[in-house]
């Protein structure tokens, strides 16, 4: 099947926000629906002619079990137009961003929204097993009597809740917590606290200095926030000023308590905040007279060990190089996820390294990564990551700065809890 | 006999009598038609009631069981005798409908209003359709009347006294699930369900009290509990109308002293009652505002020979209280509006006032907390021109300066799909001169709301030389979908109401020049019935906007529109208003006045003069009938009905009186036209100099409302 042009229209994202902050009142579905409205607003577009719309999302509120069709209706789009969620844990966004290339490539669709939101603040917290099945008694029982010996099965630990978000963060299949695999890789390939620390500090700076000087003003949307939703949120809230490299070495190993290096300032922080992206057809940029800004060019997924899950971003961007015939030279910008300073630091090695990129089944060294294009404008570290969104956040992110710089190709990669990566090709179309 | 008006048939020996049969019209009314075939029904349901199990009354229209009575049917009552025997007539019939031995349930869907809800009052139950649509209630009180169908009777008997006492003074309407919780109705069902239900219910006792229910009926129901209800109410109700409306003071007297009575004594009191109000001046003046807001959902404006353009989307330029107010009001009617101005803080000033608008909505229940979130988020801030070519209407509330304006319309119009029309809420500038700036001036007018605008029905729609008569018919018709009174006017300096309002807010300045103080000044206006005092209103619309529109209007219209010194000086020394919290009065944090700006003293004359209450209203409200035979004469509005609707709505000008044209006819235009003579000799020939078109008024021994017919 021959595959048709996927054009990306535009991109926006919400400013990012550490959970229980600026966005904590936000639910997921508004992190999501004002993007899409603004993005179809800004274009020819009629609001019934957008085929789909489909979001990536992990926490899925118990209010809002189908966050994508959601977000379609609030956005203000037809009611006939489909919508749906998608989840791929850290790469929902970018999942969601995949089949939209996927639909329109194969002449399914012409215009298509996907994107991701993520409300880390609300997620909830749960009854334990104990609890739930002294629920279930209570409501089989018939007489009196059969509810008081059910009622009498009560302890006071059936009250300890789980708590929906560090379980989600811990692998139901290897055990490990997220934090616990970024410090296997650092022990493994030998990452010191103190690069951990050098690479975490490069990220505060580099965010910093792209707010202050205007540079996410083309990506970011004032988002209206306030428990009265009075004011406009406009700025990330995350990155800081006064980071040092001798501050973050102050702060104590949060995985691994005795003899670990991975510390809460070297990791991502639990984020809130959504992105959305508008790809059409060639059919419909030429019927809406649509200005792209890019072309996805190709994507790829792929699993590995869940115990080295920070490694993904070196398979899945073996693969995509590999389908699309590119390499590390070729591209003038990287968007790669900072899970962990540890992670990211690991993929870097494992690129160039080819002993140690043989370890997951990669037989080249595909070389030195080059700094200056990475996460120019900084990364998780210091701007968050909402689960959901930070697949396609990253493309957001990507695109627009591809476009400042009329570079030519870009990839955004990630690694995926659970044990995967994920990873996209864009060419810029302003050059 | 056979029926036009109602269908009436039996089925399984169940009579059903549907209203509204062969109704072109919207709603239903109990026309005298209607009435005449009613009480034949009803004596036909009496010789045959033992061979049936129950009567069920229903509508055959869609949203509409009884609108109530014949609204011109009430207009045309000139006696008091004759509006006491229409009353009698009615209550004769329900009482009839009453007293059948058999069980009687109405099956309300839809409105349901007045005679028709004392109608279902008189079945033994009342069912009804959860749709939206259904609403009962007792609103005579609106036009000045008692309930006359035994309503006062019946309700309190239903629904308890103080529930009852509360329907009928304010007028107020509930929805099913609200009539069901006050006992109004007995069960609520989906509206396809609502007759198939009904027959369950005609051998139902009438379930037992709960014990909150019936230590609340001890507590209220005997004598003396009772005596003190109608004290307190009474109170609230002097305190809330400060005594001008004799219909609510009425209805008491007649719930109070019938108290006692059996039926047939106590109707005869309340038809009585109606007969006095019905024909009272008080009364036909609120009727006459009915009929005007009625004849205002007809757009009468310049024929439009293409379609219309669709406004689905909207934008409002500038994030102030206005601009603000306006999202708010797109944001409601689902417009999914963008707000735009130049800095974020503009932009959260103007969420602020969305916000606080919705959320006044959220306290009295009227929206839930999630449409609360989707109507508030519907409205996008931002700082450019984004998402504009979506834009249907457009309304520009920026600051009030020609050539910002003008610079703001140029720019907008580079932004928006051709069809989109483009208006400004100026409040003072010409319009005329305003849509040079556009390419296509065709779809520009002005679109003055008056402020605050969640709560002022007035919305002027300023006409220029080069309008389109689509873009006018197209506004008119938005402003009555967002449930706004549209009235359209000619371009000129203060348009309509500001015109009109000018020389009353100007005269207070040479009154206190004068030596009278600002209490007695605001306390006449007050006790003339206005909403309030001249002072208590400039501290409102901001000193500062006040003396900037005094002087557009003194370019405009020359000396008679000399302003009074008196506000600049105020402005001069920074006594803005509410804005500041010092104008005339001082305010709290929360804008409430605290008491009198005593600094104002040394600006005011040391010795005092103390002017009577007629001669202060005469000097505020004489000019204003002045200014408006100016505007008439003009053609800034073709009719008295508009002056009058703009005035009521526009700035709250006393309904009671039917509007300042109506008024001043009451009183006669000749008195009217002496007065503004004498003023004109002995205070200023050209402040009180009378228009010419008022001369010849009375020179051909006609009045306002005479000569526009």
């Amino acid at each position: 099947m021959s595959m048709k042009d996927v054009y990306i229209v535009d991109g926006k994202r919400t400013p990012q926000a550490k959970a229980g902050l600026d966005l904590k009142d936000v639910q997921a579905p508004y992190l999501g629906a004002y993007l899409v409205k603004h993005l179809i607003d800004n274009t020819e577009i009629p609001t019934d002619m957008v085929d789909e719309v489909i979001f990536g999302n992990t926490g899925t509120p118990a209010k809002y079990p189908n966050v994508g069709r959601v977000i379609a209706l609030e956005a203000g789009l037809h009611k006939k137009t489909s919508g749906y969620s998608v989840h791929r844990n850290c790469a929902s966004g970018m999942e969601a961003v995949s089949q939209a290339y996927l639909k329109i490539a194969s002449g399914r669709s012409d215009i298509i929204v996907a994107g991701g939101v993520e409300s880390m603040s609300q997620m909830p917290l749960m009854y334990n097993k104990e609890m739930t099945d002294l629920f279930a008694k209570l409501m089989k029982a018939k007489s009196v009597t059969e509810k008081l010996s059910a009622m009498s099965s009560f302890r006071p630990n059936f009250l300890t809740p789980i708590i929906a978000i560090e379980q989600g963060l811990t692998d139901p299949f290897c055990g490990l917590n997220m934090g616990q695999t970024a410090e296997l890789l650092a022990r493994e390939l030998k990452i010191t606290r103190e690069m951990q620390d050098t690479y975490a500090n490069n990220s505060h700076a580099k965010a910093v200095a792209a707010t202050k000087s205007g540079r996410f003003k083309d990506e970011i949307l004032p988002i209206t926030i306030g428990g009265s939703l009075n004011k406009l949120l406009v700025d990330d809230v995350g990155p800081r000023e006064n980071s040092t490299v001798e501050g973050l070495g102050k702060m104590k190993p949060y995985f691994d308590k005795k003899s670990g290096t991975v510390t809460v300032g070297n990791s991502c922080p639990i984020t809130d905040g959504g992105s959305a992206l508008l790809f059409a057809s060639e059919e419909a940029v030429k019927k809406y007279n649509l200005k792209p800004i890019a072309k996805l060019v190709d994507y790829h997924f792929h699993g590995l060990e869940p115990e080295r899950m920070g490694m993904g971003p070196l398979l899945a961007m073996d693969g995509v190089m590999r389908r699309t015939k590119l390499s590390l030279s070729d591209f003038d910008l990287f968007e790669l996820n900072e899970a962990f300073a540890a992670q990211i630091l690991a993929v870097s090695i494992a690129l160039k390294d080819k002993e140690v990129a043989a370890r997951f089944n990669v037989d080249i060294a595909w070389g030195e990564l080059d700094w200056s294009r990475v996460n120019v404008n900084g990364g998780g570290i210091a701007l968050g990551h909402p689960v959901g969104s930070t697949g396609s956040r990253l493309i957001v992110s990507l695109i627009h700065e591809l476009k400042k710089r009329k570079g030519r190709y870009g990839l955004a990669s990630l690694c995926i809890g659970g044990g995967q990566g994920g990873a996209v090709v864009v060419e810029n179309l302003i050059r | 006999m056979s029926y036009h008006k109602i269908s009436f048939e039996v089925k399984e020996k169940i009579a059903y009598v549907g209203f509204g049969l062969n109704n072109t019209r919207s709603m239903n009314t109990l026309d005298i038609a209607t009435m005449t075939e009613l009480a034949s029904i009803v004596e036909e349901l009496h010789t045959k009631s033992s061979d049936l199990t129950g009567v069920i009354f229903f509508s055959h229209k869609e949203n509409c069981f009884l609108a109530g009575a014949d609204i011109t049917l009430i207009a045309s009552l000139t006696t008091e005798s004759e509006a006491a025997d229409k009353s009698e007539q009615g209550q004769n019939i329900f009482n009839r409908i009453e007293d059948l031995p058999i069980p009687t349930i109405a099956c309300v869907d839809g409105v349901c209003l007045g005679g028709g809800l004392e109608l279902s009052l008189s079945c033994k139950t009342i069912l009804a359709s959860n749709s939206s649509k259904t609403q009962l209630g007792l609103p005579e009180v609106k036009l000045g009347i008692i309930p006359g169908f035994g309503g006062t009777y019946r309700l309190p008997r239903k629904i308890g006294l103080p529930n009852a006492l509360d329907m009928i003074l304010t007028g107020k309407t509930l929805r099913a699930d609200k009539a069901k919780k006050v006992g109004l109705v007995t069960e609520v069902y989906p509206k396809e369900n609502l007759l198939a239900m009904a027959p369950k219910f005609f051998n139902r006792k009438n379930p037992s009290h709960s014990l909150k229910e019936s230590m609340k009926e001890l507590a209220t129901e005997n004598f003396v509990t009772r005596k003190i209800i109608f004290q307190k109410v009474r109170e609230s109700v002097l305190k809330k109308t400060n005594g001008f409306y004799q219909a609510p003071l009425k209805i008491l007297d007649v719930m109070d002293s019938g108290m006692m009575k059996g039926r047939t004594s106590y109707l005869a009191g309340e038809a009585q009652a109606f007969g006095e109000l019905a024909i009272s001046e008080q009364s036909k003046n609120l009727q006459h505002i009915y009929f005007m807001s009625e004849g205002v959902k007809k757009y009468s404006g310049p024929k439009s020979t293409k379609a219309l353009p669709v406004l689905e989307r909207g934008a409002a330029l500038g994030a102030g209280t206005m601009g603000g107010g306006i999202a708010w009001l797109m944001a409601d009617a689902g417009m999914h509006p963008i707000m735009k101005d130049l800095t974020v803080e503009a932009l959260n000033l103007g969420l602020k006032q969305s916000s606080s608008n919705f959320a006044g909505a959220l306290k009295r229940k009227k929206i839930s907390p999630d449409e609360f979130e989707r109507r508030q988020r519907s409205i996008t801030a931002q700082l450019d021109y984004s998402g504009f070519q979506k834009v249907d209407l457009l309304i520009e509330a920026v600051v009030e300066n020609m050539d910002i304006k003008k610079k703001v319309f140029a720019e907008a119009e580079k932004n928006v799909h051709r069809d989109c029309l483009l208006t400004s809420n100026t409040s003072s500038l010409s319009v005329e001169e305003m849509s040079k700036a556009l390419e296509f001036p065709q779809r520009f007018a002005g679109l003055h709301f008056f402020n605050p605008v969640h709560l002022m029905p007035l919305v002027e729609i300023i006409v220029h030389s080069k309008v389109d008569p689509e873009t006018v018919e197209a506004l008119y018709k938005w402003v009555l979908r967002v449930k706004k009174t549209p009235v359209v006017v000619k371009d000129g300096p203060g348009f309509l109401v500001n015109r009109i309002l000018m020389p009353y807010l100007n005269e207070a300045g040479f009154l206190l020049e004068e030596g009278v103080s600002l209490k007695d000044l605001d306390q006449a206006a007050l006790n003339f019935g206005m909403p309030m005092g001249p002072g208590r209103l400039l501290d409102e619309v901001g000193i500062d906007v006040a003396v900037k529109v005094a002087k557009v209007m003194y370019e405009g219209l020359g000396e008679r529109a000399h302003p009074s010194k008196f506000s600049s000086k105020l402005a001069e020394k920074n006594f803005l208003g509410k804005k500041n919290a010092k104008g005339f009065y001082l305010y709290d944090e929360k804008g409430k006045v605290i008491g009198p700006n005593t600094e104002l003293d040394d600006l005011l004359p040391k010795e005092r003069k103390k002017m009577s209450e007629t001669e202060i209203q005469m000097r505020l409200f004489l000019p204003m009938i002045n200014e408006a035979a100016a505007i008439l004469k003009d053609g800034i509005v073709q009719t008295a009905s508009e002056v009058d609707l703009g005035l009521i709505f526009g700035i709250g000008f006393p309904p009671f009186r039917g509007g300042l044209l109506r008024y001043a006819d009451s009183e006669g235009l000749d008195k009217i036209l002496a007065a503004l003579q004498n003023f004109s000799s002995t205070v200023d020939k050209e402040r009180y100099n009378p228009s010419q078109y008022l001369i010849d008024l009375v020179e051909n021994k006609t009045n306002f409302y005479e000569k526009a017919k």
